[in-house]
């Protein structure tokens, strides 16, 4: 037993000399914690769910319907609804339906509702929306569906009595409406109580009480929401073409980091010595390294992707070049990433560590692990400073949104705009630094 | 061959080298003597251009060194202390890589890999990876891989150390038989058995300075003394020890008592004191001075303390 003691002792005191284990052994789970507590709604501010996800409404009608239930949605916190946009002298114009669709295709818009002309028609009782979302994330999707139809049945009602009324005056006068009113407000005060003048003010209002709101089977004969998809119809399998990014990119800055480290092994067994005492200078070695481990990281995107095709079904010949053309520049980055790690790091160790805990975080603040919408607002913010995010973009711009090489120029030029940035500063500090040393 | 003045180089405060000068002639065997953190190691890195001088100068065959420049690149071949191997690769992979840096190819490349698996006794585990190899096979593949190009010099950094007697000593021949074939070569050593074997020239270097320089004949010269007294180390002796320090400086060795005389020390004082003590002759042995008698001279400590 004193032996083991003993041991016990000793691993406890290596432990705490290990300085980088250490501070890692709670900061990474502390985060995690924190980013998990937040997206399910631990501690935040009227609890939990998504914020900020951009609505477009476009009111086709002028029927006070549609005014009532864009209010309604504007005070639901999940949304952030546009209802406008600028023309090109810089006035807000209200949004039509084409550009909404166009905003959709271009993947800056992922959710619109629309109401049609016959919203609410004098020949049927009820509502009549369309509902144009692109289910990149099925959560995502899921959720706002949710939310929608709760918003929607929940303030609808209102609505459609306010209308009924307005139709019932238009069309027997105010005066006899105002005294059929009257008589139904006498009679359920004096079959149920009550007062009949409030009674009489509520159906004024369309506020009726039906004791569960939104009730489903009624409402689903009086709302009709037409559901159409736009963008990503012709994905054969959705749900994991749009979660391969995401972990791809993961384990691509996992390997390459570890990959990257691999200069510490190097530089303790003494390689570089006899490297650079033959023709071959510190530049030479850099970017045999990177234009390696771009290479080996390219490879292995690829071969995750033909796995994907004969596992999952996923499509990956439609939009092939663009494919190995976003791999390439997914790959670039993360090794960036990786080299940044080894040129900042002291040792393997802590640049082993300080990769898993970045890692971790951008994939989680990138949107790999959840839906960013999911995330508090400021998080969001955060998530395009992040390489996973702009990496599941151009993924998802490819195999899902089937972009063109000009369409995915931009998610191109960030990814290879961030490798070059960081590598910079990586062989700067690599050339001033000790690994050579 | 290689003229080095005035070498200095710090890392942060620490004085690495300070104005270390020397010269080599073509086909010397030259050792650099010197405890671990004497600057040897440092020393050798400038020579072999991996890291630059804070001043002072390097000329190799009369033109300043500059590793920029890949003719002389090739002018030298660098063992380095560690294995600087790759464990991944086998004996033969490693070799090709190192020899294709230097600009071999073709039948050339093939033929000089056939002679370093040959001369590092390899042939047999050409095709094994060097994580397999024993720690006498890796240093010789390392001596092998940086002969390839057949550098005219070659820098040896402790290319022996931690392996066996027997790969030292096939390593000594090996090195032997590249001088002998007209091989400049400088080694580095904290071990001064290895440098009065091999080296016709010795430097003794400490604290980054260069503090001796010369034959070994020339080195002892430099000693005020010509013989020291080795007393046995054992449990008869030691209680006298205090009686013999009078008679000079006394230092004690792994398995003996070393005294250097004063000049004023004659040996009679010497056995007149042991037999007063009544220890017996055969406690005490003349020797001539070492290279460890030069060191201790120069630096007032062994090299094993230091």
């Amino acid at each position: 037993m004193r032996t083991i003691l003993i041991l016990i002792g000793n691993e406890l005191r290596r432990f705490a000399n290990h300085k980088t284990g250490l501070a890692l052994t709670f900061l990474v789970p502390m985060v995690l914690i924190y980013i998990f507590g937040s997206v399910f709604g631990v501690g935040r501010t009227g609890g939990g769910g998504p914020t900020g996800i951009l609505l477009a409404i476009v009111s086709q009608t002028d029927a006070p319907v549609s005014a009532a239930i864009t209010d309604a949605l504007r005070k639901e916190k999940a949304f952030k609804v546009i209802t406008t946009q600028k023309d090109a002298a810089g006035i807000e114009q209200p949004l039509t339906e084409a550009e909404v669709r166009e905003m959709m295709r271009a993947a800056t818009l992922r959710f619109a509702l629309i109401f049609p002309t016959d919203t609410q028609s004098d020949q049927l009782f009820g509502l009549k929306m369309k509902f144009l979302n692109n289910p990149r994330n099925e959560i995502e999707t899921q959720t706002v569906t949710g939310l929608l139809q709760k918003t929607i049945y929940s303030s609808a009602p209102q609505a459609l009595l306010t209308g009924l009324q307005k139709r019932g005056a238009d069309y027997i006068g105010k005066e006899n409406f105002d005294r059929f009113n009257h008589s139904i407000s006498e009679a359920i005060a004096q079959a149920f109580g009550g007062k009949a003048e409030d009674i009489s003010k509520d159906m004024k209002n369309g506020v009726v009480t039906f004791g569960q709101p939104a009730n489903g089977s009624f409402f689903d004969s009086l709302i009709k929401i037409e559901s159409e998809q736009v963008g990503g119809g012709q994905v054969k399998n959705p749900m994991a073409t749009r979660s391969v990014g995401g972990w791809a990119t993961m384990f691509l800055l996992f390997s390459l980091t570890a990959a990257s480290t691999s200069l510490f092994e190097e530089k303790k067994a003494g390689i570089y010595q006899r490297l650079l005492s033959a023709p071959v200078d510190r530049t030479h070695i850099l970017w045999s390294k990177y234009l390696s481990f771009v290479l080996i990281g390219l490879v292995q995107l690829t071969t995750l992707f033909v796995a994907g095709r004969f596992l999952f079904g996923i499509d990956i010949t439609t939009n092939f070049g663009n494919l190995l053309l976003i791999c390439l520049a997914a790959a670039t980055a993360c090794v960036a990433f990786g080299m940044f790690l080894a040129a900042i790091s002291p040792t393997s160790a802590v640049a082993t560590g300080l990769g898993t805990f970045l890692i971790l975080t951008m994939s989680a603040v990138g949107g790999a692990w959840f839906p960013r919408s999911f995330m508090p607002e400021f998080m969001q913010h955060l998530s395009p400073f992040t390489i996973v995010y702009w990496a599941m973009e151009g993924f998802v711009q490819v195999l899902w949104a089937n972009c063109t090489t000009r369409e995915l120029l931009p998610t191109l030029a960030v990814l290879f705009g961030i490798a070059a940035v960081v590598n910079t500063i990586s062989v700067w500090r690599f050339k001033r630094g000790n690994i050579f040393e | 061959m290689l003229a080095i003045e005035n070498l200095t180089k710090h890392y942060g405060s620490i004085a690495a080298l300070q104005g270390v000068s020397l010269s080599l002639e073509r086909g010397e065997f030259f050792g650099l003597l010197g405890p671990n953190g004497a600057g040897k190691t440092t020393l050798m890195s400038l020579v072999a251009g991996i890291r630059p001088a804070d001043s002072g100068e390097i000329r190799l065959n009369g033109a300043p060194f500059d590793h920029r420049r890949v003719e002389q690149r090739r002018q030298l071949g660098f063992v380095p202390q560690a294995f600087a191997l790759y464990d991944e690769l086998s004996g033969e992979e490693n070799m090709r890589l190192f020899g294709r840096l230097y600009g071999l190819r073709g039948a050339l490349l093939r033929d000089r890999v056939e002679e370093g698996l040959l001369a590092a006794q390899l042939q047999e585990r050409r095709r094994d990876k060097v994580s397999t190899y024993s720690g006498g096979m890796k240093r010789r593949l390392n001596i092998v891989a940086a002969i390839l190009h057949r550098p005219p010099l070659l820098l040896c950094d402790e290319p022996t150390a931690g392996v066996d007697p027997q790969s030292r000593n096939a390593i000594f021949e090996f090195v032997q038989r590249l001088n002998a074939d007209g091989m400049t070569i400088v080694y580095s050593t904290h071990y001064m058995e290895e440098a009065t074997r091999l080296c016709s020239r010795i430097g003794i270097i400490d604290h980054g300075k260069l503090l001796a320089l010369g034959t070994l004949d020339e080195l002892l010269l430099q000693l005020p003394f010509a013989e020291q007294i080795r007393i046995a180390r054992n449990e008869e002796t030691a209680p006298h020890l205090p009686a013999f320090a009078r008679l000079g400086e006394l230092v004690t060795m792994e398995d003996a008592f070393v005294l250097t005389p004063r000049a004023d020390t004659r040996l009679s004082d010497l056995f007149g004191l042991a037999e007063k003590i009544g220890l017996a002759n055969r406690h005490f042995q003349m020797t001539r001075p070492s290279l460890e008698s030069v060191f201790l001279h120069l630096t007032g400590k062994t090299l094993r303390d230091a």
